[in-house]
Formats: C-alpha cells, sequence, structure tokens
C-alpha cells in the first residue's frame, strides 16, 4: 500500500512540485553552491593545455620526465587560479562552472577538427568560446601533428592488428572489434598515496629527492643520465604544486580584503592559512588535510589524463586521525566535517571529464567519472577498519545526492552488520550508490599475484570497478575491450561481418551450415575467439613498448615507494618489484552466451532450428521472422542459475583466463579477464547485426557480467549465482568484474526490506563475486524521464561502476537501462 | 517410505517463484501446488484452482499469424481461430485441453499452467539458493492454490527439503485433511494461515466452503502443535471482510492463541490472468481504499502483529 518509489524518486517529485529539498536547509551552503553550476553544460577550458604545450616546446630532447615537470611548473605558475564563492576549500583547474581540460599530447593531431564536433556531439557535448577555439586551432594542435602516441600506436600497429582496431588509415574512428583504449587517456584509473602527502607533505618528499641526489655516485652513468634527472623532475613538481597552492593563499588574502560580510571574511583568512601550509608541510588538523588532499589530486588531474579521474582512495581510513583528533579537541563536530567533504564533492562535480576523441566519448558516456572514494573493508593488518567516518560518508550521499564523489563500499565476511545495513540503506535511496567490491575475491586474488597480505588488504577501490595497491601497482596502461559477439557473427559469415561486407576480418572457419556437431560449430568459434585475443595481447605489446616515450608522470611517482626507491616514472615498463596488473575486456558476455546455447540447444540438440535459418533470421535483422526470434529466445541465458548456460558462460571465461596465463608473461604482466564495460557496450553493439539471443541488429551488448536485457527472469540470487558458476575459481587469471542489478523500491520496502538487502549482499560476500551494483527505481520513473527531461533534470542513475544524471545520457544508453530486468517480488 | 521413494513422490506445480520476500523469513524460494478446495472470488491465482495442467493465453505476446501459424498447425480440434490483430483467439469451448499448441508455441503466448514433478527435482531447484537462506534465515514456501490439497506431494516436499536442512513454510487455507496438516507441522518452521472471515455463511459464499473446518483445525494444529510459529493472515476484499466487526471478531477469536497477525490488502494483480485462462473476474470492478483500510490495521494490532 505505502512505499512505491525510493528517496530519491521522491525528491525528485517534490521538486517537481516545487517543494524545497528536505535536506536544503542542513546543508545550505553545498545545495547553493551546487546550484551555480548544476545543469550547465560543460566547458572546455584550454589553459592546462596552452601551458603545457608552451612548456614541452621549450624543452624538446630532455627526458621525459623532466621535461613533464617542467611544464606542470609552467602550469602552476601561470594558470588562472580561482576562489570559489561560498566553498571553504580552494583548487580547480579551469573556469568556474562544469568544465573539462584538454590533453593534446594525447589527442593533439586531431583536436583542431575534433573542437569542431564537440559542441554537436551526442554522448557528453562540450562548449568552447570561439578565442579558446582559436587557440586550440593555431597554438596548441598544429606542434602535436605527429608526435601524439596516438599518431605512433597507429603507425606502429601490424597491419592484422590495425584491421581489426580501426575503421580508417588515421586510425581515429575505432572498428569497435579489438579496440585499444590506450590513446584515449595516459593512464588507467588511478590512486595516488594520499596519507603520505597527508603525514609528510610534497617539502618532505622534495627533501627526500633531494638527499638522493646528494647520495647518487657522481661517476656512475646511470645516477647521472638515468636518476639524476628523474630526482631532478621530483624536486620541480613539488615545488610546482607547492607554488600552485600559495597562489591561492595570495588570492585568498586579496578575497578577503576585499570582502564586507565578517563570516566569509574569516572563512577567507581561514582558507589562506590552509593555502600557505599545505600541500607543502603535513597536514594539522581535518581541514588542512581535506584542503591537502583536493590539491593532490586536482594537480593530479592537471599532471595527465588519468582515465575518467583519479581516485580518491580510502578516505575514511586516511583522513579518520585527523578527524578524531579535531573532535577530541573539541574543534570540529559531524556537522562541520560533513560539511568541509561536501565542499570538496562539489568542487570535484565541477571538474568534468573530457574525452576528445569519438571513441571515448561513446565509451564514457553521461560525463563518466569514477573518483571513486573507498570506505569501509580491513586495515592492514585485516581488523575491520570501519569507522566513524565510514558513516558519514554514507550520510552524506543520502543527504546530499549529488552523484560525486563515486562512492565505494568494500565488503567483507565480518563487515560490521551496522556498516552492512547502512549501506543498503543508502543503496535504497536509489541514487546508484555505494556500489561494493567484496575483499573476500580481492584479497587472496592479489595475495596470489605477488602482493603481501598487508598490501592486499589496504586496496583502495579506483576507477569503475578495480582495485589498486597505491605504492605496488605499477601498471598503467588501459587495455583493449574485445567484441566477442563479433566474434561469433564471424563464425555464422566465415570471418565476415555484416557491417563491413566483403571484406575477410576473420578467420575463414569454414561455411557454418555444413558444421554437423556442436563440437564442429565450438571449434570455430573457439578459433575466432582467439584470433581476437591474440590481436589484443598483439596491440598490448606493441602499447607497452610505446607508452613510456610518450607519457611520463612526476607528481605520480614522486608518491609511489617504487619510483622513489627505484628513480623511475611510473610509466616505465617494468619496475623492480612491481606488480603490473592489466586487463582485457570481454564485451558482449551476456550476448555470446544466450547465442552459443540458443545455437547449441536448438540446433544440435532439439533440431528446431538450422543454421541456416537462423543465420537468415539474424541477416535480415529478424524481419518476418519473429517466430525465429522467439524460439530462440526460448533456449537456457545466463543469468538464471541454469547450469545449461552458464557452463557455456565459464567455458567462454576459461579460453579468456587460459589464453591470459599462456602469452601474459611475455607482456611483462598480468593480463587477466576484465568484464567492465563502462557505457561502451552501446557502440560496440552498433557494429554488430542481429544475434541468435533474438537481439536486434545494432543495438546494446549486454554490460560487463551481467545478464542479457530481460534474459534474467529466475531473480536476483539466480543473477548471483550463475555469475559465480561462470568464474574459474582455479586460475587467478582474472580482473574485475562488473554486476548490475536493478531493484523496484518495493521489493526493498521498510526496515525488512534493508534486512533482506543486507542478507543478499551478505550471500554476495560469500559467493567471493568481485563487484555488485543497484539501481533502484522505479521502471515508470526512467519513462517519465526520457519524456519530460527537463523535470527530471536530477534524476541520477547508476550506469557501469559510476552513476550519472539520466538525462545526460544518448537516447541508446537510456533505452539500455530502461531494458534491464527490474526485479520485483510476488 | 524410503528417502528414495520420497524424492521420486511426484505432485502437479504450476510455479517455482525465487527470490520471494513476502511470503515468510528472509529470502525464500516459494513453491506453488496446483488445486484448491476453494474457490474465492478474488483469488490472484485462478490457475491454481484446477487440479489438473491447463492451457493458458495471452494474446499480447502472440506474434501475429503472418509470422507464426504453428498453434494453430497442431490443434485438432479447431480451437484456434484467427483473432484480433491478426492474433491467434482461443474457443474455450471447443478447446480439449491437450496442451500441444503450448509445447508449439514459441513466444510464450500460449503456456501451460502446471506440471508433473518429481519431489527430487523440485528440491534441487529450492536448493540452489541455499545460501541466500543461510544468510537471511529463508527457505522454502509451499504455497497454491492449496499445498495441503496434494498431502502426500507436499509431505514429501517437506521431509526431502528437512533432510536437506532447509528451513520450511507453508500457507494453507486451512480447509484440509487435520491428519495431514498435523503431519505436515512436523517438518515445519513456519505455518501461514489464512482466516477469511468468522461468518461462515458469507465464507462459503465467497468461497464456496464455510470455515467450520478451518478454524477447527487451527485448534488442532496450535493444541497439537503449541511451539509452531503461526502466522495468521486474512485477505482484507472489499464487500467481504473489510468493516471493522469481520476483523474485530478474527481478532477476537484468534487472542486465545499464540499467533501472530497480518492483514493482506486485496489488489487486482491476478485479473489478466483470469482473461488469459477464458474465464470473467469474478469479483468485478471494486477496490480497496486506505480510508478502509488504516484502521483495520489498527485493529489487527491488538495482537501483536501487523503490516
Amino acid at each position: 500500500m505505502s512505499c512505491c518509489v525510493s528517496p530519491h524518486e521522491q525528491r525528485l517529485l517534490d521538486k517537481i512540485e516545487g517543494k524545497e529539498d528536505i535536506y536544503r536547509a542542513s546543508h545550505p551552503r553545498v545545495f547553493k553552491i551546487l546550484e551555480t553550476f548544476d545543469g550547465l553544460r560543460p566547458i572546455i577550458d584550454v589553459e592546462r593545455a596552452r601551458y603545457f604545450t608552451q612548456s614541452m616546446m621549450e624543452t624538446e630532447g630532455e627526458m621525459l620526465c623532466l621535461r613533464w615537470a617542467k611544464a606542470l611548473k609552467h602550469i602552476a605558475e601561470n594558470i588562472t587560479v580561482y576562489i570559489d564563492e561560498d566553498n571553504l576549500v580552494c583548487g580547480r583547474g579551469g573556469v568556474k562552472g562544469r568544465y573539462g581540460l584538454l590533453y593534446p599530447e594525447l589527442d593533439g593531431d586531431f583536436l583542431d577538427i575534433a573542437i569542431k564536433d564537440l559542441p554537436n556531439r551526442t554522448e557528453s557535448p562540450f562548449s568552447i568560446s570561439k578565442e579558446d577555439a582559436r587557440i586550440v586551432v593555431e597554438e596548441i594542435a598544429p606542434y602535436w601533428k605527429g608526435k601524439t602516441y596516438h599518431e605512433a600506436l597507429n603507425a606502429a600497429f601490424p597491419e592484422e592488428v590495425h584491421k581489426l582496431s580501426y575503421d580508417d588509415p588515421e586510425g581515429l574512428t575505432s572498428r569497435f572489434i579489438v579496440n585499444e583504449t590506450s590513446s584515449f587517456r595516459s593512464s588507467i584509473q588511478w590512486v595516488h598515496d594520499y596519507e603520505k602527502i597527508l603525514k609528510r607533505g610534497f617539502g618532505g618528499i622534495k627533501k627526500e629527492a633531494l638527499e638522493k641526489i646528494e647520495a647518487l655516485d657522481p661517476l656512475s652513468p646511470i645516477d647521472n643520465v638515468e636518476k639524476k634527472p628523474f630526482l631532478q623532475a621530483i624536486v620541480i613538481v613539488c615545488d610546482a604544486i607547492i607554488t600552485w597552492a600559495r597562489r591561492h593563499a595570495v588570492l585568498a588574502r586579496e578575497e578577503a580584503e576585499k570582502e564586507t560580510d565578517p563570516v566569509r571574511k574569516a572563512e577567507l583568512l581561514k582558507m589562506a592559512d590552509v593555502c600557505e601550509r599545505v600541500p607543502e608541510h603535513p597536514a594539522r588538523n581535518f581541514h588542512e588535510a581535506v584542503q591537502s588532499q583536493w590539491f593532490t589530486q586536482m594537480f593530479s588531474r592537471m599532471e595527465q589524463k588519468t582515465g575518467t579521474i583519479v581516485s580518491n582512495g580510502r578516505m575514511d581510513q586516511y583522513l579518520y586521525p585527523y578527524y578524531k583528533a579535531d573532535v577530541e579537541a573539541g574543534i570540529l563536530d559531524e556537522d562541520q566535517a560533513l560539511e568541509l567533504l561536501e565542499c570538496l564533492w562539489v568542487g570535484m562535480a565541477q571538474f568534468i571529464d573530457l574525452y576528445v576523441s569519438p571513441t571515448g566519448g561513446a565509451f564514457n558516456e553521461g560525463y563518466a567519472h569514477w573518483e571513486a572514494v573507498t570506505i569501509g573493508g580491513q586495515t592492514p593488518e585485516g581488523r575491520d577498519a570501519t569507522n566513524e567516518l565510514t558513516y558519514l560518508f554514507l550520510k552524506s550521499k543520502r543527504e546530499f545526492p549529488l552523484h560525486y564523489p563515486d562512492l565505494a563500499a568494500r565488503i567483507h565476511s565480518r563487515s560490521p552488520e551496522r556498516y552492512v545495513a547502512d549501506v543498503a540503506e543508502t543503496i535504497k535511496d536509489g541514487s546508484g550508490f555505494p556500489k561494493l567490491i567484496n575483499d573476500e575475491e580481492v584479497v587472496p586474488l592479489y595475495v596470489s599475484k605477488g602482493a603481501t597480505f598487508e598490501e592486499a588488504y589496504d586496496y583502495a577501490v579506483s576507477g569503475c570497478t578495480e582495485a589498486r595497491m597505491p605504492n605496488r601497482d605499477t601498471y598503467t596502461s588501459g587495455g583493449a575491450y574485445i567484441n566477442f559477439v563479433a566474434a561469433l557473427e564471424m563464425v555464422l559469415h566465415n570471418g565476415k561481418m555484416l557491417k563491413h561486407g566483403d571484406e575477410q576480418l576473420g578467420l575463414e572457419t569454414g561455411n557454418p551450415c555444413e558444421f554437423k556437431t556442436w563440437d564442429a560449430f565450438w571449434t570455430a568459434y573457439q578459433q575466432q575467439h582467439k584470433l581476437f585475443l591474440k590481436t589484443a595481447f598483439h596491440q598490448q605489446y606493441v602499447i607497452n613498448n610505446l607508452r613510456a616515450k610518450h607519457f611520463a608522470q612526476p607528481m605520480g611517482s614522486a608518491m609511489h615507494d617504487l619510483c622513489m626507491k627505484h628513480c623511475l616514472d611510473l610509466h616505465t615498463p617494468q619496475i623492480p618489484e612491481g606488480i603490473n596488473l592489466g586487463y582485457f575486456e570481454h564485451m558482449g558476455f551476456g550476448t555470446l552466451v544466450d547465442s552459443l546455447s540458443a545455437i547449441k540447444k536448438l540446433v544440435f540438440e532439439e533440431e528446431k532450428l538450422t543454421l541456416a535459418e537462423i543465420i537468415e533470421a539474424c541477416d535480415g535483422n529478424f524481419e518476418g521472422k519473429e517466430d525465429v526470434r522467439q524460439l530462440l529466445m526460448t533456449a537456457p541465458c545466463y543469468g538464471n542459475d541454469d547450469p545449461y548456460a552458464d557452463e557455456i558462460a565459464r567455458q567462454v571465461d576459461e579460453l579468456n583466463v587460459l589464453f591470459g596465463q599462456k602469452y601474459s608473461k611475455e607482456l611483462g604482466m598480468h593480463n587477466d579477464i576484465r568484464y567492465v564495460p563502462f557505457t561502451s557496450h552501446v557502440p560496440f553493439g552498433k557494429v554488430v547485426g542481429a544475434t541468435p539471443n533474438g537481439r536486434f541488429a545494432w543495438t546494446a551488448l549486454s554490460d560487463g557480467s551481467s545478464a542479457s536485457h530481460g534474459a534474467d527472469k529466475t531473480g536476483p540470487t539466480s543473477v548471483l549465482l550463475s555469475n559465480c558458476n561462470s568464474k574459474n575459481y582455479g586460475h587467478r587469471d582474472r580482473a574485475a568484474r562488473m554486476l548490475n542489478i536493478k531493484f523496484t523500491p518495493k521489493c526493498l520496502e521498510g526496515e525488512e526490506g534493508t534486512e533482506k538487502m543486507v542478507a543478499f549482499i551478505r550471500t554476495f560476500c560469500d559467493l567471493k563475486l568481485w563487484h555488485v551494483q543497484f539501481n533502484v527505481i522505479n521502471k515508470s520513473t526512467l519513462l517519465a524521464a526520457q519524456k519530460d527531461p527537463e523535470k527530471y533534470r536530477n534524476l541520477i542513475v547508476r550506469i557501469a561502476g559510476y552513476s550519472a544524471y539520466f538525462v545526460d545520457l544518448s537516447p541508446d544508453l537510456q533505452n539500455d537501462l530502461i531494458a534491464r530486468t527490474g526485479h520485483d517480488s510476488i | 517410505m524410503t528417502n528414495k521413494e520420497i524424492q521420486n513422490t511426484t505432485g502437479t506445480v504450476f510455479n517455482i517463484q525465487k527470490y520471494s520476500v513476502h511470503d515468510g523469513p528472509g529470502i525464500r524460494t516459494v513453491v506453488f501446488l496446483k488445486g484448491c478446495p476453494l474457490s474465492c472470488m478474488w483469488c490472484s491465482n485462478p490457475e491454481s484452482q484446477s487440479f489438473k495442467p491447463q492451457l493458458a493465453y495471452n494474446s499480447n505476446k502472440c506474434i501475429s499469424l503472418a509470422e507464426c501459424v504453428r498453434c494453430a498447425e497442431v490443434c485438432t480440434a479447431g480451437a484456434l481461430i484467427q483473432g484480433e490483430g491478426d492474433k491467434i483467439h482461443v474457443n474455450w469451448d471447443t478447446c480439449t485441453n491437450c496442451l500441444c499448441c503450448a509445447d508449439s508455441c514459441p513466444s510464450g503466448a500460449l503456456i501451460t499452467y502446471g506440471d508433473k514433478q518429481a519431489v527430487r527435482d523440485v528440491i534441487d531447484q529450492v536448493e540452489k539458493d541455499a545460501a541466500f537462506y543461510a544468510r537471511s534465515g529463508g527457505g522454502m514456501t509451499l504455497g497454491g492454490g492449496e499445498p495441503l490439497a496434494q498431502p502426500e506431494f507436499a509431505l514429501a516436499l517437506l521431509k526431502e527439503a528437512k533432510r536437506r536442512y532447509i528451513k520450511t513454510a507453508v500457507e494453507t487455507c486451512g480447509h484440509v485433511s487435520t491428519e495431514a496438516l498435523l503431519e505436515a507441522c512436523k517438518y515445519l518452521n513456519m505455518m501461514m494461515f489464512d482466516i477469511k472471515s468468522m461468518d461462515s455463511e458469507k465464507h462459503k459464499e465467497f468461497t464456496q466452503v464455510g470455515n467450520e473446518r478451518i478454524l477447527e483445525n487451527l485448534k488442532a494444529v496450535r493444541q497439537a502443535f503449541p511451539k509452531l510459529h503461526i502466522r495468521v493472515r486474512t485477505p482484507v476484499i472489499p464487500g467481504f471482510n473489510d468493516t471493522t466487526e469481520d476483523i474485530q471478531a478474527i481478532v477476537d477469536f484468534l487472542k486465545a492463541y499464540d499467533v501472530e497477525y497480518e492483514l493482506l490488502p486485496y489488489h487486482r494483480l491476478g485479473t489478466q490472468k483470469y482473461t488469459n485462462l477464458g474465464l470473467g473476474y469474478p469479483l468485478g470492478d471494486t477496490s480497496l481504499e486506505n480510508d478502509a483500510f488504516l484502521p483495520l490495521l489498527e485493529i489487527a494490532g491488538q495482537i501483536g502483529f501487523s503490516k
């Protein structure tokens, strides 16, 4: 009778009716700041790119890491600094409002063309002023032509690799078959050791670097040619961020001078004091710690393009000592701490991770961002790590449900009941937070890959669903995204694809209609599958050798124990003692498994259809063949805890696992299978015709390790069990797996609903699944928002390891979300 | 009976519903047994009433005769004819319920409700979610229809579940053999027992049976199993038992027993299924308003458990 909408939906309805948000009064400052930029189209700010380019022009020939440090110093000294009205924390990389930065070192070769398209793009559009567009076209882009990583990579791929990677000779458009992703970001999602900065400050790191320079052997070639410039770069980059911070102190004092409101004046003077202190010196209190962290991550965002933004790490752990001490000293209470953190959140919300390339844009729709704040989990000693701050983060998400920052809750077998219940309550709120990462899967896996227990227990969630050990991880490249549904299409067309006509893309595995047995078909599939794997691994080999020639990150290296120890930039392919955790991506897992299942069952076992009939129906996009389509859909599907489909899923997973196991060594890394598509299952679907699971041509593939749209019919418990069944637990060669589940609010109603959600989460933990996230929403709300986007501007939905405004998504992705099965109960 | 005999016992099941969160504690799987001694006018599972497998037709799922005539090709009784919108129409008068058409239908427009299943296979399905039962205190619920109207099968299911350490519950209308009911209680963690009205005549008018046996059975169960967790439930149906007097009478009766009590508000979710079975909806157009329901909740609260 009651509760048919989530609290998030209720607040949207309130807003439509013109009611004030129920939490506005208790969070006045941040709501006010939010209103200054909420819903604005992001603007491109060119300053970072301009100063970076200016400096790089001056330093050609020097060691790359040193050049990068000098460029950052040039940026720090010249870029406009801002103090946001009302905010207590400062540090932004661009103009007021929502803004994005340019990284011409990545895509300078086609930046001038792209800049014309960006405002009109369907997926994640950006605006740029006329003057700034001129700067890009005349000052920035010309320098980078012929120098970018992207061009070098395009030239370096062997022909057979290029053929499955790009649509055009210049490598500007992806084929979405075996898609490299190393060229639209300098680093994959990453986490810094913020605790180090809070404890030692960049002043401390600078001192360490200077001492190391002193201790170098003055006669050693390595010490002088390799290590010395690296350490000099560290010194310069430490100076750069300190300079940048102090410029904020100066500005804050100027503003204070002009300020007439005594309250704001005092705030500005306090901010000036804080910015003079951190991040150079250790933080002494909670405010300094928050500001120091923010300067660090914000400057890191200017250093390089970390894929969908550098993460926040274990915030409830490294901020806790400052919080506790301040509370005990009586200089901070819960509300003040919350306000400071939320000042940080609105800062994060204004930085938009801009993807210039169309491929990058399609990968990360809705202005994707994964600045994951990790909460909960275990201490390095393996004890439960939950503390008062943990609960404060959850509270903030319920009361100020901005979709920044991304919140990730670590779950382990002894997570306290209060914590899991609070997590469940927050999920029920309905804005998609937090996502859950499972210690019981991540920790043993990382130990098996060479980490110590201490390091593994201390992992931080990074990006979408990944986990990082900030002082042990050393692999920074994006991996291949592989469209295995295209591999199936190639089996059905003897190595060709519908979209590409007569072009022989894959192997000639023979006329499919002549396969007499399932084994024959499966063998052909494996051949195409392995061709894709081979292509992906060849890509990665080239990538690994090429990247360090184009990317450096002195600041990231300054914060990394192993880089400092060995005097090597973090982008160096092999860093002694480092663990290289890379991945390749399986696209369309559910789509593929269900299609294979349909062929196996209906063609080779029940003989209700022939392969020729299926191919004809698929090629014609089931036009006039709805009966064939419906029949295909009666086959067992992944996501129903059905051993028939799940065993096929496990065998497919095994192909990936064993290939990685065999050939990763040659790449000097763990190149392991991952199931995390961001939003790319939509563009990957656009290159594949209709499939034997009844999916129509050019529509989205299934996402991550989730079931195909609507194929999971036996409820959410089965979805988890299928996920478990399809894993090869006997091998370590696997990385993250993303799993989306959609519930209706009704299903989680009341205290009983919370208890059942807790039990569901506990079982997820028992099953040793990697990740799960929830949308708790009514389908009617999504449909209403699609119809009337203006009214539903604030509707937040869970996409793929991040939450975004529903109205910011392309129609394709909106439909994809609507089509996901919503679990109710009878 | 030996374990093997128990496992081989068969009965008619029309649905196995996983992740059921409103039919007893925790996360549960409900096994719906087909056939019921009552014919309640508001029944939301009309497909559960007959003991036999039966055909149902959902025209929304029918593809269109232009693309598919598989069903008509197998129908020997000539019961499938062209209907509106180029879709099949079932002539229920001529249909012999041979069920061949359901086997041939690719889209699930024509389906069979109910099939014979062995205890082993049913419990295998139920046991799949054991990891969730362990964490939530859930388990298996037998529902229906009236599960104890297939007493041998229901008992075998309960015994086999117990043997595999699966917690059990049953949802019963109470109008069953006392012997079977008491035997079932030996293997139950919880019983959900419907009492629909204290007025036997009205009971008969709306359900086709009086309430005497039902009330006697509750008494018998409580006497023989004083500690069994019992939740009595009353579906609140407009025009039948939605007055405060109706509910007060039930509450007064229940005060002598140590039971939980829950009111289930009337809903119309089952109406489509009547159409699919070629039946009319007996209760017609009616609805339960909050104003009528909320005072009843308060009365129900007198015995400690309300919802």
